[in-house]
């Protein structure tokens, strides 16, 4: 079904419309074209129920003009309706105020041998429907097998291919391919007034490194049943274990808080700590755009800045804000090949790995807590203060004792980085932004 | 405006593409073409930084064959792409007998939810940034505290026409429009933010008459600094009374999703077994009204072309009904109720609540402040979410204590948990003060984010997990 057009077609595009906006009177102008194609099929006891499969165009573009700057939008490709946007950005680029921090970044001659980073697996492309229904299929049908669990939130499988070209008025050029695929699957157990529910999945760059249908599922049964007949616990304070996911949460936080646009926003805790301790000496965290491979790797950021290797904290010193060049300006840093739009992105945005299992995390811990889910919002980057619903496991003398729910955790983001007591060896690049398994020696958990 | 003059595509050709839908036999085909213009104004550090505007235009073809959905979305509106989409969606049908669509008849919807006067997306940006400076520097200026704000206005106007094998052409036009402030205050080190904002699907004079941009700036401000004077919350169980508005993230979360069709016909939900049984204390009423003159949460027709319709939810404690879609509505036996609504073109329909509150009760709020001896109030809200089991999270995002029945400290950042049923059994008292919240919601359900709206008088709840620091 698929039918793209040439890249030549679209990279032209793009480069007669940076013509076309200097004509015009554009001191600097920037086009961004995502030419996606994506395929999902949910699954649910047994039978499909949701099909799609579709292939979009998206256009951003930005304009400025005497430091003034204008952004656009559009899913309607035609020539005419480009045009016209650009002309009505530019017009539009009277009505903002000039900030001379705006701008392009600078000519660079840095260049990312694309090929290397591995983005795009042709065996994606050639998959066929048939085998992507039979995947979600599966995986659905072997949870089904086991006995406790009483419903299905159903398996879905998703593969989309997507082609980003950029190109700027300071003779930036660059498109690259990336495939995408994932599988995954949501089960409930219990009776309908005492049910339970958790998931599973597996995304990837590649589809040969995805998780089998056999993993999914026994994931998903096993983080899903592990909850059935929580206790309720009273108020307290105890040692916390972060699971990998729930790792992945709070870094995506920190990401948050070390972004450079919060800190000239001053919307982040973290203002004016660059180069202080802002955690203990077990956390080093890397965001890395170059990574072979990987969900968060880009060859360059929204603005054309090559990406690279940041180290944002080493051994618990605030090293580096991730930055775009607008808020580098800002700060008088170098941008770090972070930008998405006006905002930032992490690339591979993860902690580094210590040496314990995560079985020796819990054979450690006296009394404490596994947090394995979180619900709500609760997150304060202008405080750093956390306070979330929570679901986890209860810890006696080194053993898991019984599943908790009805909880909440409250806490600091400044005050978890300077406790964390063990870093553990299972860091797995589920997504983006990813970490091992931490203890914390100390958070508060409301409970009745 | 006709159909046409958004999408270049003739009423015969739309025929034809309906028909090619129904090739490998579905049982309902239907288009749904969007085209939408959005405008964006960003001030910060006391300029305004920039402008963006967007086009969104494409269209979705769904494909149903029993409870099977086939979809398919282009953004290039050429015949042969249009057709491919079609295709795309026609393949989860299996049939070899093709169907055939009925001849297309086009209806005209006589109500219209969105008397505006001064359309925002055809006004003058300068205005719009008026409004957006009038917003920034009142809150800037309100206290020498202040040390940072943040104003944006965000405004489109949505064209949707939907048509199906039925023969069903109904077409709708949406204006949308939020300013929002973001305030932050610093003393002795310590920063806290707030937040305010409003509009709805309302013409600029909105601003003149119901909202003036500073009050909008002043609340941000406020609820900063009292944000600076307040004090970590409670931690553990006890009395919790809801202000009345921006409490309606509770029935939003709490209740409102889990009585949507889909979960229902499903069974994932709490409530699918408990249609016309007591799930709560019998002075609650629960309705989801689309239908709500300039309501954010309101369309004069739903995306799926069905009109919409004030739902009864929950009467007297019993659960009496749920919100539907084509699809759930079709499987289930039961009627529509013009709840199947999508993010945009690429997303496939579901059940979802448009202006969702728990209507008044009998109790003054001063009466119900006075009945709590020891308990937590909750004020302003940055959010919820819920799971089917009917497990919940609210962020407090503003609270107060209560001591002898009075609002005493103010407390910043808590959590309340609980599940929807035990919820719902114990709220104790219902004030006689609905109000809705900010006309700034966005509601995200299977990754489609959406506008909406709730609302709720002042709540007693006798007993619920209140997750603080001390």
């Amino acid at each position: 079904m698929k039918d793209r057009e040439s890249t030549q077609d679209l990279t032209g595009l793009a480069e007669s419309l940076v013509t076309f906006a200097k004509r015009n009177g554009a001191d600097e102008v920037e086009i961004a074209i995502a030419d996606g194609y994506e395929f999902s099929v949910d699954v649910r006891l047994g039978n499909i129920e949701n099909l799609i499969e579709a292939g979009t165009k998206y256009l951003s573009l930005r304009v400025i003009k005497d430091k003034r700057t204008a952004f656009a939008t559009s899913s309607d490709l035609s020539r005419e309706t480009l045009q016209h946007l650009l002309k009505n950005a530019i017009k539009r680029t009277t009505l903002a105020n000039p900030d001379e921090f705006s701008g392009l970044p600078p000519p660079s001659d840095k260049k990312i041998d694309i090929s290397s980073l591995n983005l795009f697996d042709p065996e994606i492309a050639e998959l066929s429907s048939e085998k992507k229904i039979n995947l979600a299929l599966e995986t659905e049908k072997i949870a089904l097998k086991d006995k406790r669990i009483s419903n299905s939130h159903g398996a879905s499988s998703i593969t989309n291919e997507v082609k980003v070209i950029l190109a700027n008025s300071n003779g930036f050029l660059g498109q690259y391919d990336q495939t995408y695929c994932s599988l995954s699957l949501g089960l409930q157990a219990g009776e309908t007034d005492n049910r339970v529910e958790d998931y599973w999945f597996s995304s990837k760059i590649h589809f040969k490194d995805l998780q089998p249908p056999e993993e999914i599922a026994k994931k998903a049964v096993e983080r899903t049943t592990r909850q059935l007949n929580p206790k309720k616990i009273r108020t307290q304070k105890v040692p916390v274990i972060f699971e990998p996911m729930m790792t992945s949460w709070l870094l995506g936080f920190l990401f948050a808080c070390v972004s450079a646009v919060s800190i000239y926003q001053k919307t982040s805790f973290l203002v004016g700590k660059l180069g202080e301790r802002i955690g203990n000496r077990k956390i080093t965290v890397l965001d890395d755009g170059l990574m072979p491979g990987k969900l968060g790797t880009r060859p360059f950021d929204s603005e054309g800045v090559a990406c690279q290797k940041t180290l944002v904290v080493e051994k618990g010193i605030l090293k580096n804000y991730l930055s775009n060049t607008y808020a580098a300006r800002k700060l008088k840093l170098q941008s770090t090949g972070n930008a998405d739009g006006t905002s930032v992105s992490p690339n591979n945005f993860y902690l580094e790995p210590g040496t314990y299992s995560h079985q020796e995390i819990i054979s450690s811990t006296q009394k404490g807590l596994i947090l394995i889910r979180t619900l709500g919002h609760g997150l304060n980057p202008v405080t750093g203060d956390i306070s979330r619903g929570a679901f986890g496991l209860w810890v006696e003398k080194g053993e898991i004792a019984y599943p908790v729910s009805e909880i909440t955790i409250s806490g600091n983001l400044g005050e978890i980085l300077n406790n964390i007591e063990m870093v553990g060896q299972d860091l797995d690049f589920q997504s983006p932004v990813s970490g091992p398994t931490l203890k914390i020696s100390e958070l508060l958990i409301a409970g009745e | 405006m006709e159909f046409e003059d958004h999408f270049k595509i003739s009423e015969k050709d739309i025929q034809k593409i309906l028909n090619i839908a129904l090739s490998r036999g579905g049982d309902f085909a239907e288009i749904f073409l969007e085209y939408r213009v959005y405008n964006f104004i960003n001030m910060e550090e006391d300029i305004i930084k920039e402008t963006a505007e967007s086009i969104i235009l494409g269209l979705g073809i769904r494909v149903l064959a029993g409870d099977k959905t086939g979809y398919g979305y282009t953004n290039d509106l050429s015949f042969e792409k249009i057709k491919k989409a079609a295709l795309s969606a026609a393949s989860i049908a299996q049939a070899s007998i093709p169907g055939s669509a009925a001849l297309l008849s086009r209806t005209q919807v006589s109500h219209n939810f969105f008397p505006v006067l001064e359309p925002p997306h055809s006004a003058d940006l300068e205005k719009k940034i008026e409004l957006v400076k009038e917003a920034y520097f009142t809150s800037q200026r309100f206290d020498k505290k202040i040390q940072k704000v943040k104003a944006s206005l965000q405004d489109q106007i949505q064209y949707v026409t939907v048509v199906n094998s039925e023969g069903l052409m109904i077409s709708d036009t949406r204006p949308l429009i939020k300013l929002a402030c973001l305030a932050i205050a610093e003393k002795e080190g310590k920063r806290e933010y707030g937040f305010s904002g409003g509009g709805g699907r309302v013409g600029l004079e909105y601003f003149r008459n119901e909202l003036r941009p500073s009050e909008i700036g002043k609340e941000a401000a406020r609820e900063s600094l009292n944000l600076l004077e307040a004090v970590e919350a409670p931690a553990g169980e006890m009395p919790v009374v809801l202000s009345p508005g921006h409490s309606g993230v509770l029935v939003h979360e709490a209740v409102g999703h889990l009585l949507e069709a889909d979960l229902n016909r499903k069974k994932t939900s709490i409530f699918w077994n408990k249609m016309g049984k007591k799930v709560g204390n019998s002075q609650v009423n629960i309705y989801d009204d689309p239908t709500i003159p300039l309501f954010r949460g309101s369309y004069n027709v739903d995306d799926e072309g069905t009109l919409p319709k004030k739902t009864l939810l929950v009467e007297r404690g019993v659960m009496k009904g749920l919100l539907q879609d084509r699809l759930s509505s079709k499987l289930m036996n039961m009627p529509l109720t013009g709840h199947g609504r999508r993010q945009d073109f690429a997303s496939i329909p579901i059940p979802r609540m448009a202006n969702t509150y728990i209507d008044k009760g009998e109790h003054s709020p001063e009466e119900i402040l006075k009945s709590v001896k020891k308990g937590f109030y909750a004020e302003k809200f940055t959010g919820g979410q819920v799971e089917d089991s009917g497990k919940f999270t609210f962020s407090v995002s503003l609270g107060y204590l209560i001591e002898n029945g009075k609002l005493t400290a103010p407390v910043k950042q808590a959590t309340l948990i609980g599940t929807n049923i035990d919820i719902l059994k114990k709220i104790e008292m219902i004030g006689s003060d609905l109000k809705f919240g900010l006309q700034t919601g966005t509601c995200g359900k299977e990754g489609q984010e959406i506008p909406v709206t709730d609302g709720c008088p002042t709540i007693k709840i006798s007993r619920m997990t209140v997750g603080g620091k001390r």
